[in-house]
């Protein structure tokens, strides 16, 4: 069936109807990134490639150190967030589900500043293991301010959005296979692995990519969490360098390089799922 | 006479100030809330009782050097720009940015003009950062970088930096402070550091500038590497008085007005006492200045005078607030109470000052210790 096209004076108003939005989208952000990225060819007037040489020699480390972070966040958040969704799914607990989706509505600074406490070397966690009697009262905890604290915190914070996205694609996945799984004597995690989760290869994907470029780009929970120094994660490099030195040629670069790993991800995307 | 004229007579004869114009004075903020908070609630209202038709209108920009940045960068366009009557009429900026704008001819030399201009004193009324800035700053209060102690589990504090380095050896992980990242006061110590290590304080504070000396840095900073293994980097300045509080670690670089604020809101345990260590650590002001063009530059010269009172100075900066003058302290710390003056010089005594106080170095000096520090330390 052949669709009509529409006619030219219609065409002509949906075409105005569109420029606002998209001046918008060319103001706001197109010309920004324009600039930060002439900028970030730009140090003392002349063009060259001394920002990047900087940040390769400061913040290598930390480029690695953030892809790291948010692939082990990703993890984190994918391994608690797919068999939470897929029990959803399965049988019904309006308990736990309301339960998850309260960090969408805790803001980030929060996230990192209640993290930063509770994992504290001498922090609310250790307070109530040593309370259980699971550990000594001189122990102390180390990974609070490590990679590690981090991640669990930033998946923490993305774990409802997760859900939400995974329990929609799982949901539209048909009861027909999930029965003819159970005949075949299925259990819970069976049908997850098994019927759930290839089904909704798609949606999961955009998810990761989502929460990956999310987390990529977190700024308050390693601010409130991160210690003054070893690694960083990119933002917080980036922030520094502006706020502390104004050397917005660095924080350019620093932005680029970002820009370069978000787009990494969501190039993957649209190659691997969107076909 | 027609009703409106009738009209038009009896406002302005009943407004209050008449005859005057309706003033609203600027005041840009480049600290804390607490800062901004004085102006605000102590200094703006003490203003207006004087002059009534004068509105003191205090805005922060935020902390850290980011903060007094933003000042910079406005004043700076609005310079650019070509502009008359700029929208701020007082920033109260960081040495650093004191500096640059001094140098950049974005202030005015009010100083003179002030009732009390023969109590600013002080080396760093004087020079900042290299610069000559005689006759455009007066520190608002002054604010002294010093190691804070737990006495429960430090009998002996250090004296000096060498102590202090061999306590960490013996006490490893129970010394912490801010690295480069968190606040002045971890920056503070660190230029101390070098100054320690290095023993050319003069160099580094007078200048010239001459890039040889990155190697001198460097080792300075090398060993500061060596000495941070054993040592908490904590997270920022309320970040170390948190770990001392809980104990995570028994001494700290900290601000000395911080430590004071936090004892007097009772968010910090009492016991905990600064000490100043020789060679000394910097003391970092903020200035209050007036932009060249400010709009309304004669109220900001007098508002500046009331901050710049030495009963002011005595009863809101040292009394309220727990900072040092920012004024010649002879003049200010005959007026303030024998117990607010205790809890001032507890650990820290007015001798002290005078001999461990030291100043930031100069501005090329301070990025490549700050450089230095980025690439070997981490």
């Amino acid at each position: 069936m052949r669709v009509p096209r529409a006619r030219p004076v219609e065409q002509l108003l949906w075409w105005m109807a569109a420029v606002p939005a998209t001046a918008v989208i060319v103001v706001g952000f197109g010309v920004p990134l324009l600039q930060s990225l002439a900028a970030s060819f730009v140090r003392d007037g002349r063009i060259t490639l001394a920002n990047y040489e900087l940040v390769y020699r400061l913040y290598g480390q930390d480029v690695v150190y953030t892809v790291l972070v948010a692939a082990a966040g990703l993890v984190l958040t994918f391994g608690a967030g797919i068999p939470l969704a897929g029990y959803l799914r399965l049988h019904a607990a309006p308990t736990v589900e309301f339960l998850l989706k309260i960090p969408l509505f805790v803001p980030f600074v929060v996230v990192g500043h209640a993290m930063r406490i509770f994992l504290a070397p001498r922090g609310t966690l250790l307070s109530v293991l040593h309370a259980l009697g699971l550990i000594s009262p001189d122990a102390s905890l180390g990974f609070g301010q490590t990679w590690l604290g981090l991640a669990i915190a930033l998946a923490w914070k993305h774990l409802a959005l997760i859900v939400l996205l995974l329990m929609g694609a799982f949901r539209a996945v048909d009861e027909s296979y999930l029965e003819a799984a159970r005949g075949f004597g299925a259990g819970t995690i069976r049908q997850i692995w098994a019927v759930l989760v290839p089904m909704s290869a798609s949606s999961l994907a955009l998810a990761a990519v989502l929460a990956l470029t999310s987390m990529l780009a977190s700024f308050s929970i390693p601010l409130m969490m991160s210690r003054g120094s070893g690694p960083q994660m990119l933002m917080i490099d980036l922030y520094y360098r502006f706020g502390q030195h104004g050397d917005f040629g660095v924080a350019s670069a620093l932005g680029v390089v970002s820009y370069l790993l978000a787009s990494g991800a969501a190039y993957y995307y649209l190659r691997t799922v969107s076909r | 006479m027609g009703l409106a004229a009738v009209l038009v007579v009896l406002i302005a004869t009943t407004t209050p100030g008449y005859g005057q114009a309706r003033v609203t004075l600027q005041v840009a903020i480049a600290a804390d809330v607490n800062v901004v908070e004085v102006h605000r609630n102590f200094l703006g209202v003490a203003f207006s009782k004087n002059h009534p038709h004068v509105t003191v209108h205090a805005v922060g920009t935020g902390t850290g050097e980011a903060a007094s940045r933003a000042i910079y960068t406005k004043l700076k366009a609005q310079a650019d720009a070509g502009r008359r009557n700029w929208d701020i009429d007082v920033a109260l900026v960081s040495m650093r940015y004191a500096s640059q704008m001094v140098r950049e001819n974005l202030l005015y030399r009010y100083v003179p003009e002030l009732q009390f201009a023969p109590y600013v004193v002080g080396p760093d009324t004087v020079r900042a950062f290299g610069v000559d800035v005689k006759g455009y700053v007066v520190p608002m209060f002054k604010n002294q970088i010093a190691i804070a102690y737990n006495p429960r589990f430090v009998a002996q504090p250090p004296k000096t930096f060498a102590e202090l380095e061999a306590w960490v050896r013996a006490n490893p992980r129970r010394f912490g402070y801010n690295g480069i990242k968190g606040g002045v006061s971890g920056i503070g110590f660190v230029m101390a550091w070098v100054y320690y290590k290095t023993g050319r304080y003069e160099l580094f504070t007078q200048g010239p500038f001459d890039k040889a000396n990155d190697r001198i840095i460097r080792s300075a900073i090398e060993q500061l590497r060596d000495f941070n293994r054993n040592v908490v980097i904590t997270s920022g300045n309320a970040g170390t008085l948190d770990a001392l509080n809980r104990a995570e670690i028994w001494m700290g670089a900290v601000w000395v007005d911080q430590l004071v604020a936090w004892k007097n809101e009772g968010r910090m345990n009492p016991e905990i006492t600064p000490v100043l260590i020789a060679p000394g650590l910097p003391i970092y002001p903020l200035y209050l200045t007036v932009p060249r063009e400010a709009a309304n530059r004669d109220w900001a010269v007098k508002y500046i005078d009331l901050v710049a009172n030495p009963q002011i100075q005595a009863k809101v900066i040292v009394e309220q607030f727990g900072w040092y003058p920012g004024i010649d302290p002879n003049r200010v710390m005959p007026l303030v109470s024998p117990a607010a003056r205790a809890l001032l010089f507890k650990g820290v005594t007015p001798e002290d000052l005078a001999r461990y106080s030291q100043q930031m170095p100069i501005g090329e000096y301070y990025d490549a210790i700050l450089l230095a520090y980025e690439e070997i330390v981490r």
